[in-house]
């Protein structure tokens, strides 16, 4: 209603706005001073709160209150009373009428429509989110399920293990019995038993020289970043060697010593080696072309036109002379030398493994040396199942322990890719792994990021998603993503940005945003502002 | 920076040349009977009695204690470069009588009496007098070099080509110098560099050979010398005895190092002396590439061993040596005696930056690069929600489609117009880059215009020069072909570059020109320009003539808008058309100290509206120098925010919450005071005084503050110490004194009205909020205290008057507004008005007829410095008078709302 009150002030406030009886005097809101009543919105401030001025400009700190009639009523600063620009759609804040019509009906009309929109995408967002929900709720019950299986599994296959491993040793026992006799027999042939020695001897060498160059860093430690500039570890042939992967040679440590890694981590990766030398006929026939987008890619050699043209601005500002247009891309630093490294050694280690001419042994001792081979196989398959379980269980536990929502509600997405384009690039979200981007004319995908956390403020947590240590940036930080998620019925990229160099900004959609509940009560406190 | 990718003097050969003849002098006399006398000048021949090449020199008076010298060949082999546009008109001259003549010696001296010229013939020297005290001496030291031209010897043209390698192999030369013996004697100039040179892979051709001028000037009234920026260094020239000289060539350096003679973006070669009786200078009009060497005692510490020891009392007088690489003899020495004087007089040579609009006076949020439209109203709306106030929104390189200047990057910004709109329809503006560089390609008209009409600078074999640049290859329009300027400037006509309105304001960046792939990052010195000039003749200007370019395109788009230009090269007399700011400077506690520093050199020569880009360019500022640096430049006459591409993003809000309202206050501190900066440049533009100033302008007796460049004062009324130094909980300020006894101004700090009335150091307190500025009592200043989002909405906003009284309880200070925008003021439309206050009244005097309609008003009058505190003041008008109320607030009184238009005569009584 229209109670007489002081311009620019609220409804709400209009009470405190009264001459005090008798002398008509009126307190400063912060009872700073008594001023005389008059002196209300008179275009000079005299209370240090602005409590005087509520209707002009007068006050650093006053506040001015638009009714907004037909629309929402707002509180705007009083630098914007009088200054020439309509900031209520009532036109309240500046008096000369010359400049601001009243456009709150109209307003008011878009905003309730929008309303009424975003009202029912969000009960039909809500409904879909529901299924995802439901589904999520699901997968979390077949992880749970699953593992409880894998559990149970481990436990039997352990058991099998130490009967197996039981077997073992007593085939071993007696195959060293008879190895101990034959060699007292043999004796006289010492020279190859030397030979037989070196082995070890030797795998423990080439393990060395492995480990110093890998060590990239000399801390006397192999560490998963130092492992992961050689493309040779990509086990899945997807151009990076992840963490996860890097941490697989390691024996899912972070890092290792000499020692470990000579025992473990030199064996993982010595058939890959080999498989790279071409000593092993790899068990398919390689992707070809994959293959060689793979390795072409990293060196990022500029084939367009477009490419060719200097763009220092968008490298660097180095003010040098940027003639060399055959400068290495930022993305093409990582693993090029790896890549490159010349086929050597290819003939040497062949003979280690050919040419050394296994003893002859007595039928016996043969059958005993078969049989302890035999229990050695059986063991290795059951400990082998059991690192594979427990492999699973570990990556289910991984899995479970990404934060999925209050209802599970953005499982699903797990496994999901949405991508992008603009102009230059395709840009692709996966969620609660990575995303990354890809030249539009060609080129190497560039990771912007991967899963970290949600960071949303408040009680906004699941608004806003981080993806970090992507992709190191040429003179700068590792790439980095955020990701601000909104409703809709589909999910979407719909926006990507690079405010800062090298930190990336997604928008995105999805129903697993939508919650009919949060967004009616945001409604009332809203409606409730009004009245 | 990597030093070695810029000369030094030894790598420089006419720099080692003219520099050589400081261990054993020059020998140039008159030529008895040739000297001739006029009406305002007098001329002569003059000889070099080594090699017997003839001159002639010139010394004119002119009108504001100023002696114009020229020397020039008698009769070169080819005209030498005389420099032009540089100076605002041509000077007026000033009627002379001869006083003296004698065997050998001639006293001229102006007709009022003022000022004098001895004229020495053998050896050539001019020592020139202000009031019968000398204060500059040209060629004192005999170090007056000029080497004419001449044909290139047979044998120099397979001659050393040899920049490297110092002096040279001087056996080889000695028999050159013989085999020339015939020729007339010392016409051959016996440096391997002389006819051709290189440095790193740049060959110089030097087609004309040598060709340099060199000239010394005492100034034996100084204790320092000061002035030719561009350098970051300190504001007191430092002695260049056993370094390098200052360096005098634009140049795009990248990363600059402070404290260091490094030649920079801008040149300006107009130094002053400075003693506590004397202040002189002199304008060394050349634009050719240009060292300085600055002999001051008080490095020498031989010398004044020596001195004590002979019982000698004076020690050797300042001097500085200027060495440039061709053109002529052209100084301008300007007598004083005050400091005020010189700068004044050096500003009638070559102008002052005109009256700015308004809005360029407020905050500057710029950035490399603000990404598209969606951005720039992001930032823009992002001020508004954080009540935070800015005016101009940047767009850097970026926006262009490819780095071709005049046209926009479409899928980034589709619609420029409308985002130009959104902006002004807040208040605001903006401002997009313009660089020369012009990017060979066949599908852009610009690159077509030029190639096809021939305007772009050629090399010596004709063709047009290809540089690298932003754009990748580029060519550089000759600016000094005024055709070419008018093409240029018809670029900016609204019918052209229509993706912008007549309030779209222009950056013009890398004019050294910046060229990646050149000699020092800039064109090589053998390219030709408009009247077959050498590039080596007129590098210093080309910057200055592409601004002149763009002013007048900016000019004929709108005539009645003032332009608003901001320039990185700048030559003397730049300031006419642009703003400066200080280049690519890093975001480190040192560079933020220079901005001062190097904004009071530019100040004093003739480029008041500096700044520095605040937060630094290169670099992540930590959010506490960000904060001192937002404080710092709220008192510097530019001021706007700028970063590096590779930069994290820093505006305000990015910040922890403390930063953001710390860097708040300093922004609406800035704009309270708007009404002051912006009647300082009117006063600029008026009385040719500069908006800031070294202390030593108002203080000339205190040897104390002579060297201090961490302070500032804001025309006589502010002094300002920035707090530029990590976590400090207090500073020292220097309290200049008016007289030798110690004597100082009562000070008033700006936030409490505290008063400081002891000269000297005083130790003082600083919170992060805490920006130490104090008003000086006997000053009045306007203000404007209500808040905006943009100085524009401001217009019509009421004043505050701040009256800060003298130990005599007496004050005053004047007051300029128009319509902030247009050149009406030109045509009288504006308010020009002085306040004085003396016995408890307040009275205002309109200096010419107060034509401009305003609606402001007079909000209030705070009076600081009444020892008691008035009951109320009465305030009258036209005879008719009202009660005003007084209040009192820290240690100021408050007079309450006088309601007076700013054009109505008044009078304010307190009333005890």
């Amino acid at each position: 209603g229209d109670v007489p009150r002081p311009r620019g002030v609220s409804l709400a406030m209009a009470p405190l706005y009264q001459p005090r009886g008798g002398d008509n005097s009126w307190t400063c809101l912060d009872g700073s001073r008594t001023i005389k009543f008059t002196h209300i919105n008179d275009d000079y401030c005299d209370c240090a709160d602005g409590s005087d001025e509520p209707g002009t400009s007068a006050c650093a700190k006053g506040q001015f209150y638009c009714i907004n009639k037909g629309h929402q009523p707002m509180i705007i600063p009083s630098s914007r009373v009088q200054d020439g620009i309509c900031d209520c759609c009532d036109g309240s804040d500046e008096l000369d009428a010359r400049g601001c019509p009243n456009t709150c009906s109209v307003l008011g009309a878009a905003a309730a429509a929008q309303r009424r929109q975003d009202a029912e995408l969000h009960k039909r967002g809500t409904e879909k989110r529901k299924e995802m929900i439901a589904q999520g709720n699901k997968l979390k019950l077949e992880r749970e399920a699953r593992r409880a299986d894998l559990e149970k599994r481990i436990l039997e296959q352990e058991q099998l293990k130490s009967e197996k491993e039981q077997l073992k040793l007593n085939a071993e026992a007696l195959e060293s019995e008879a190895i101990d006799t034959f060699k007292e027999q043999q004796r006289e042939l010492d020279a190859e038993t030397a030979h037989a020695e070196e082995e070890p001897q030797q795998m423990r060498q080439e393990a060395s020289l492995s480990f110093v160059r890998y060590d990239a860093n000399k801390d006397g430690f192999v560490e998963v970043t130092e492992l992961m500039v050689d493309m040779n570890l990509d086990r899945d042939r997807n151009g990076v060697v992840t963490v996860e992967e890097a941490k697989y040679f390691l024996d899912e440590r972070d890092r290792v010593d000499l020692d470990a890694f000579v025992t473990l981590t030199w064996p993982r990766i010595k058939p890959l080696k080999m498989l790279a030398e071409g000593l092993f006929q790899p068990p398919q026939a390689p992707e070809e072309d994959e293959h060689i987008e793979a390795t072409t890619e990293g060196v990022a050699i500029p084939t367009t036109e477009e490419q060719r043209e200097p763009q220092p601005s968008e490298e660097h500002a180095d003010h040098e002379p940027a003639i060399d247009s055959d400068e290495a891309d930022e993305e093409g630093d990582e693993d090029q030398y790896d890549d490159e490294e010349p086929d050597v050694g290819v003939g040497e280690a062949q003979p280690d493994a050919e040419n050394a001419s296994p003893p002859v042994y007595d039928p016996e001792t043969q059958r005993l040396i078969e049989q302890a081979n035999e229990a050695r196989n059986a063991f290795e398959e059951v400990d082998r199942t059991i690192r594979e379980i427990k492999q699973e269980v570990k990556e289910i536990d991984e899995q479970s322990g990404k934060d999925y929502g209050l209802h599970e509600e953005w499982a699903v997405l797990d496994g999901e890719c949405h991508a992008f384009e603009d102009r230059e690039y395709i840009y692709t979200l996966c969620p609660f792994d990575r995303a990354s981007q890809k030249p539009r004319n060609g080129g190497a995908e560039t990771t912007l990021g991967r899963w970290d956390q949600w960071i949303g403020e408040g009680n906004n947590k699941y608004s806003t998603q981080r993806y970090a240590n992507g992709a190191g940036c040429w003179n700068g930080p590792q790439r980095s993503a955020i990701i601000h998620i909104t409703c809709a019925l589909e999910s979407r990229v719909t926006a990507v940005s690079e405010p800062n160099r090298c930190e990336y900004y997604f928008e995105f959609e999805t129903p697993a945003a939508c919650d009919n509940e949060a967004f009616q009560q945001a409604q009332d406190e809203n409606l409730h502002d009004e009245l | 920076v990597d030093p070695n990718n810029f000369k030094t003097c030894e790598q420089s050969s006419f720099c080692r040349r003219s520099r050589k003849i400081q261990s054993s002098g020059s020998k140039y006399a008159i030529i008895p009977g040739t000297l001739n006398t006029y009406a305002d000048s007098l001329t002569a021949d003059l000889i070099n009695k080594e090699n017997h090449h003839q001159f002639t020199f010139k010394l004119e008076a002119l009108v504001g204690s100023t002696f114009r010298l020229q020397i020039d060949e008698k009769q070169p082999l080819h005209p030498r470069y005389r420099v032009e546009h540089a100076l605002k008109e041509e000077p007026k001259t000033a009627r002379i009588s001869v006083q003296k003549e004698t065997d050998g010696e001639i006293t001229i001296s102006t007709d009022d009496h003022k000022n004098k010229a001895v004229i020495h013939g053998d050896p050539f020297r001019i020592d020139f007098y202000e009031n019968d005290v000398l204060v500059v001496t040209a060629n004192a030291k005999n170090w007056l070099y000029f080497e004419h031209l001449r044909q290139k010897p047979a044998d120099a043209a397979d001659g050393h080509a040899d920049g490297e390698a110092g002096a040279g192999n001087a056996a080889a030369d000695d028999d050159q110098q013989q085999a020339e013996a015939p020729k007339s004697p010392g016409e051959a100039i016996d440096d391997p560099g002389a006819w051709e040179e290189n440095f790193k892979s740049h060959h110089d051709s030097k087609p004309n050979g040598p060709e340099a001028v060199a000239l010394d000037f005492s100034f034996p009234e100084a204790e320092v010398l000061f002035g030719i920026p561009e350098h970051a260094d300190n504001f007191v020239l430092r002695s260049t005895s056993g370094t390098d000289p200052y360096r005098l060539y634009n140049l795009d350096v990248f990363e600059y190092i402070v404290e260091s003679k490094m030649a920079l973006y801008g040149s300006v070669p107009v130094l002053y002396g400075h003693g506590p009786r004397r202040t002189a200078g002199v304008y060394w009009q050349n634009v050719a590439e240009t060292w300085v060497d600055i002999y001051t005692a008080e490095t020498n510490v031989v010398s004044s061993l020596v001195n004590f020891v002979s019982g000698s009392r004076k020690s050797p007088s300042p001097a500085a040596h200027f060495i440039s690489e061709s053109g002529i003899v052209d100084a301008f020495i300007v007598l004083g005696p005050k400091p005020i004087d010189v700068f004044k007089q050096y500003a009638a040579l070559t102008g002052t930056h005109p009256l700015p609009q308004l809005f360029s006076l407020g905050y500057h949020q710029s950035r490399w690069n603000y990404n598209d439209e969606r951005d720039v109203a992001s930032v823009s709306s992002k001020f508004d929600e954080y009540d935070i106030p800015m005016d101009t929104m940047w767009l850097d390189i970026e926006y262009t489609d490819g780095k071709r200047y005049f046209t926009w990057d479409k899928f980034k910004f589709p619609e420029p117009l409308t985002m130009v709109k959104n902006l002004t329809e807040l208040g605001r503006h903006l401002v997009v880059i313009i660089d020369p560089h012009v990017k060979r390609d066949t599908g852009y008209f610009f690159h077509n215009d030029c190639t096809e009409r021939g305007y772009y600078v050629k090399t010596r074999d004709g063709n047009d020069y290809e540089g690298w640049c932003w754009p990748g290859s580029s060519s550089y329009p000759d600016f000094f072909n005024p055709v070419v300027r008018d093409y240029y400037a018809g670029q900016y006509a609204l019918s052209k570059f229509n993706t912008v309105s007549e309030n779209t304001m222009i950056w013009n960046d890398m004019n050294e020109p910046s060229v990646f792939n050149g000699p020092e990052v800039t064109a090589p010195k053998d390219l030709v320009h408009y009247g077959n000039w050498e590039h080596r003749d007129v590098h210093n200007l080309y910057g200055h003539m592409h601004l002149m370019g763009t002013f007048d395109g900016l000019e004929k788009r709108d005539p009645n808008q003032r332009p608003f230009i901001l320039t990185r090269a700048h030559f003397a007399g730049s300031q006419r058309y642009a703003a400066i700011w200080t280049g690519d400077n890093t975001a480190e506690w040192s560079h933020l100290q220079h901005s001062i520093k190097m904004c009071l050199t530019e100040a004093v020569a003739g480029f008041s509206f500096c700044g520095a880009d605040v937060g630094g360019f290169f670099g992540n500022p930590d959010s506490e120098l960000l904060e001192r640096w937002y404080q710092t430049a709220t008192f510097l006459p530019f001021f706007r925010g700028h970063a590096h591409i590779d930069t994290k993003r820093r505006e305000p809000w990015l910040f922890p919450e403390r930063t953001r309202l710390v860097i708040r206050d300093a922004l609406l501190k800035r704009y309270s005071y708007l009404p002051l900066w912006y009647t300082s440049f009117y006063e600029l533009e008026l009385k040719n005084e500069p908006v800031i100033r070294p202390l030593l302008t108002h203080y000339p007796a205190d040897k104390e503050c002579f060297a201090i460049d961490n302070q500032l004062l804001v025309q006589d009324r502010l002094l300002v110490r920035p707090v530029m130094q990590q976590g400090v909980s207090k500073v020292d300020v220097y309290f200049p004194a008016i007289d030798d006894k110690k004597n100082g101004d009562y000070w008033y700090d700006v936030d409490t009205y505290q008063r400081q009335e002891r000269a000297g150091y005083e130790s003082v307190p600083v919170t992060e909020y805490k920006i130490p500025v104090w008003q000086r009592g006997g000053s009045i200043l306007p203000k404007k205290e209500r808040q905006r989002r943009a100085s524009t909405l401001m217009l019509h906003d009421p004043y505050t008057l701040i009256v800060c009284l003298d130990r005599q309880g007496k004050a005053e200070g004047t007051l300029y507004l128009d319509d902030e925008k247009s050149y009406d003021y030109r045509q009288g439309q504006y308010i020009y008005v002085n306040y004085e206050f003396a016995h408890n009244q307040l009275t205002n005097r309109f200096i010419g007829k107060p034509k401009y309609k305003s609606s402001s008003w007079i909000e209030r009058v705070v009076i600081a410095g009444l020892s008691t505190v008035p009951q109320s003041a009465t305030i009258t008008v036209n005879g008719v008078s009202q009660q005003l109320e007084v209040l009192q607030q820290d240690h100021a009184v408050i007079v309450r709302k006088p309601g007076i238009k700013m054009n109505v005569d008044f009078a304010i009584k307190l009333n005890y």
